[in-house]
């Protein structure tokens, strides 16, 4: 009772980090769709990051955009925050991230390249660079403070098999770390990232229709990790563990597996491409010893 | 039995020689009592007055922040929900193992009229949100309101103040409350250290002094214990203490909490406007102006800086790691003891206040220009628990003013407090020692005539756990004062049907 009571006030006084990456890729489903839709989302983002403000004076707030080219922070910005007074009622704070989320969005949406064909987005890279601000942050702590940090990922993207190698990187990274990785996908189930989530403990959610967005952001991701077990949340999903090999980027169920650095392939080659181990001739049995069920090995 | 009297084993109570067991030190109310914002509204409010203070949004985000964390979730869920939410609902949110915090926060919710049961169809009943606090959360979380009064756009200052400036502004200003309350018993407090008779008279209210036949107006043990506290409880100590008063000067209740929060949720560095705000309010700046929760250039001035003081007056964490978090450089330039696992007390400083806030609970060794060197005994720690003071409080200020080098030391970094474990246990160890007895307030019963009386009345006692104490040899015994009559009653049933 009493470690219950002093754990509780603990959660009072740490610092919650959360960094939100949101996926602004103008190939997505959903804004070829409807390219209001992007706008619909970006004020259900703000409105629940504001949300996670409201919590705590102490919470901390960071979004990311992450598109086909390039990943920008919207908010905090470096230098010196704009002016501005508040108009109508709401929290100066709240108010200074919608005006910066806003405004950073619409110029870097302006200034983006062209794209002819649907592109894939960085969402590894962004959120690598997710994991750099918050492992900055920690760095920079005065001594004695303490802060749980996690990541929210919003995307409508396909699955991005090309990223494999990253994403695994920036998983097993976080994982290290207690950094703990929330992905709400608004089109398509990713198994990449619904990985990630089961790895660091975090929730995978797939919306469907965009008009509850905000309200399903804050049923099952505004609770900070370390309350969640005292919430009723959806139960995870049976996650898919597949791999994907390193030759086509595409997830497969069996493969062939590099027995000195394990990298994967779908195919037979003699040597491996990524430590350049050679392989003896595979002889009338390559079944054997060679192919390995890769789901076995994983779980 | 030759001498059955009247009341043979029943005695003492009716005879008004009850023995009352009362606690001789008087504990409980000569303490200082802080309560947090939550304990404030409970206790001050009611229902009526809360609703009124829900339609200021700075104040709704100041009462939500302070819920505990389960039930801000709740809030959160059902704060863009337009109709009344089941209770079942409600409950299937929490997980079983946590049933117990759970209702904690639903009661917490209700105490403070945030949100109300309501019948809905099908007879279930339903929470629904105050409709009021719903308005000024979402206002406060999406706009769409009017603007906070203190808003006003304004030019651009000509000569801004930075936060360093300010911080000192306002440490100086609140030491010199505080300098005032020491000051005065020296009878040294006359030039720089005078504060306004509205703050006197605030002093005096909040029993942290007390006026004295001979020497005028002396500091209370309150006052200090007062002064042990950190520098944001002092602050929030006493801003409760101002608005228990503030009806009085005719400044509204209301508009005066709502203030303080917009300070509160202010930016630190920048500044606002005075403007459009009605007398009173006027007014009420002023005080903070005086203990230095906002900086003002001169008094007609439209523009006004509020102060590290003035920010998140409500929470102790809250204030801690935003000062750190918003101004890395902050540099901890209040830290200036050295606490030894000798017990040996070493303060840089040569403010008498610090050095009389010390001596009330460390043996002076030495004192030089710029050090005073003192000692952690069990007398002198005792000294100031009687007078008081609890070993918490001695603690947490020797934790809040430790020299920085305190901090950087290997194990402080690891563990929460930056004092040696052993110090702060020992310290504990002797406010410990003192509570070997808990008093409860009893009724005496003896002079049983036959043991069969006793054993009965005994048993039935303790059948209704309000037995304190029994001794059969004796054949005596204590029940708890509020089970007195229950027993009396008991026993005159007893010893008529027994006769």
């Amino acid at each position: 009772m009493e470690a219950d009571q002093s754990a509780s006030k603990e959660g009072e006084s740490c610092i919650d980090l959360l960094v939100i990456v949101l996926d602004t890729n103008p190939s997505q489903h959903f804004v070829r769709q409807n390219p209001q839709n992007l706008t619909q989302i970006l004020e259900a983002v703000i409105a629940f990051g504001n949300a996670h403000l409201m919590q705590k004076a102490q919470n901390k707030l960071a979004v990311v955009s992450c598109s086909h080219h390039a990943t920008n922070f919207l908010y905090p910005l470096p230098r010196r925050q704009v002016e501005l007074r508040q108009m109508d009622g709401q929290y100066e704070a709240f108010n200074l991230v919608e005006k910066t989320v806003k405004q950073q969005l619409g110029s870097i949406l302006m200034n983006a390249p062209r794209l002819s064909a649907p592109c894939e987005s960085l969402l590894a890279g962004s959120m690598s660079m997710a994991l750099c601000y918050i492992s900055r942050l920690q760095r920079n702590l005065a001594p004695g403070v303490k802060m749980h940090s996690r990541i929210l990922v919003l995307t409508g993207s396909n699955e991005c098999a090309s990223q494999y190698m990253t994403f695994m990187n920036v998983f097993f990274t976080a994982q290290k770390l207690g950094i703990t990785i929330d992905t709400c996908a608004l089109d398509k189930t990713l198994s990449l990232l619904q990985q990630g989530c089961d790895i660091t403990s975090g929730q995978f959610l797939k919306v469907t229709q965009l008009d509850g967005l905000l309200q399903y952001l804050l049923w099952v991701f505004l609770p900070a990790p370390q309350i969640r077990h005292k919430l009723v949340l959806p139960p995870p999903p049976k996650v898919d563990y597949r791999a994907s090999c390193f030759c086509h980027r595409e997830l497969i169920d069996i493969g062939y597996v590099c027995s000195v650095c394990l990298s994967v392939f779908c195919k037979y080659s003699p040597i491996c491409t990524t430590c350049h181990t050679i392989f003896k001739n595979p002889g009338p049995l390559p079944i054997k010893g060679k192919k390995k069920k890769k789901t076995d090995k994983q779980m | 039995m030759a001498d059955t009297k009247s009341g043979s084993g029943r005695n003492s109570a009716a005879g008004g020689s009850g023995n009352t067991v009362l606690s001789p030190l008087g504990q409980g109310p000569a303490n200082l009592e802080c309560k947090d914002f939550q304990e404030y509204l409970r206790t001050r409010q009611t229902p009526e007055s809360l609703e009124k203070l829900y339609n200021y949004p700075p104040i709704c985000l100041a009462v939500f922040r302070e819920l505990p964390e389960i039930a801000r979730q709740f809030i959160i869920r059902i704060l863009f929900v337009d109709q009344p939410v089941p209770q079942a609902v409600v409950t299937s949110w929490g997980a079983q193992r946590c049933a117990k915090e759970q209702a904690e926060a639903t009661s917490c919710l209700t105490a403070l009229n945030v949100w109300r049961v309501t019948a809905i169809p099908g007879g279930l009943s339903a929470w629904e949100l105050s409709p009021t606090f719903k308005k000024s959360v979402r206002q406060v979380l999406l706009g769409g309101g009017k603007p906070w009064p203190m808003t006003n756009t304004l030019d651009k200052d000509s000569k801004p103040r930075d936060i360093a400036f300010l911080d000192t502004y306002a440490m100086s200003r609140w030491r010199c409350v505080l300098h005032y309350m020491v000051g005065t018993g020296n009878r040294n407090g006359t030039d720089a250290e005078a504060i306004s008779p509205d703050a006197v008279r605030i002093l005096l209210h909040a029993n942290l002094m007390k006026r004295d036949e001979r020497d005028g107006i002396t500091i209370t043990r309150q006052g200090f214990q007062f002064l042990l506290l950190d520098t944001r409880a002092q602050v929030w100590h006493f801003m409760l203490q101002y608005l228990d008063t503030c009806e009085e000067r005719g400044i509204s209740l209301p508009e005066c909490l709502s203030m303080l929060f917009q300070l509160s949720f202010s930016t630190l560095g920048r500044d606002y406007s005075s403007e459009g705000m009605n007398s009173q309010m006027l007014t009420f700046l002023q005080h903070l102006r005086e203990f230095g929760l906002v900086f003002q250039r001169k008094r007609k001035e439209g523009r006004f800086y509020p102060t590290r003081l003035a920010l998140n007056v409500t929470s102790k964490e809250a204030a801690a790691t935003a000062s750190v978090a918003m101004d890395e450089e902050a540099t901890q330039d209040c830290g200036y003891i050295v606490v030894e696992t000798n017990y040996r007390v070493y303060a840089y400083t040569d403010s008498p206040l610090q050095v009389a806030v010390l001596g009330l609970f460390t043996e002076l060794l030495y004192r030089f220009p710029n050090l005073v060197v003192g000692v952690l005994t069990r007398d002198s720690v005792r000294q100031a628990l009687r007078g008081g003071i609890t070993a918490e409080q001695i603690v947490s200020y020797l934790e809040q003013y430790a020299h920085p080098n305190m901090r950087m030391v290997e194990s402080a970094i690891h563990s929460k407090s930056c004092l040696p474990p052993t110090v702060v246990d020992q310290i504990k160890l002797w406010e410990l020692e003192r509570n070997r007895f808990t008093y409860t307030e009893g009724v005496l019963y003896n002079q049983f005539l036959s043991h069969t009386d006793f054993v009965t009345l005994r048993d039935y006692a303790q059948s209704i756990h309000m037995l304190v104490w029994q001794n059969e040899r004796t054949r005596t015994m204590v029940v708890q004062k509020n089970g007195h009559d229950d027993v009396k009653r008991y026993w005159k049933k007893y010893s008529k049907s027994g006769v």
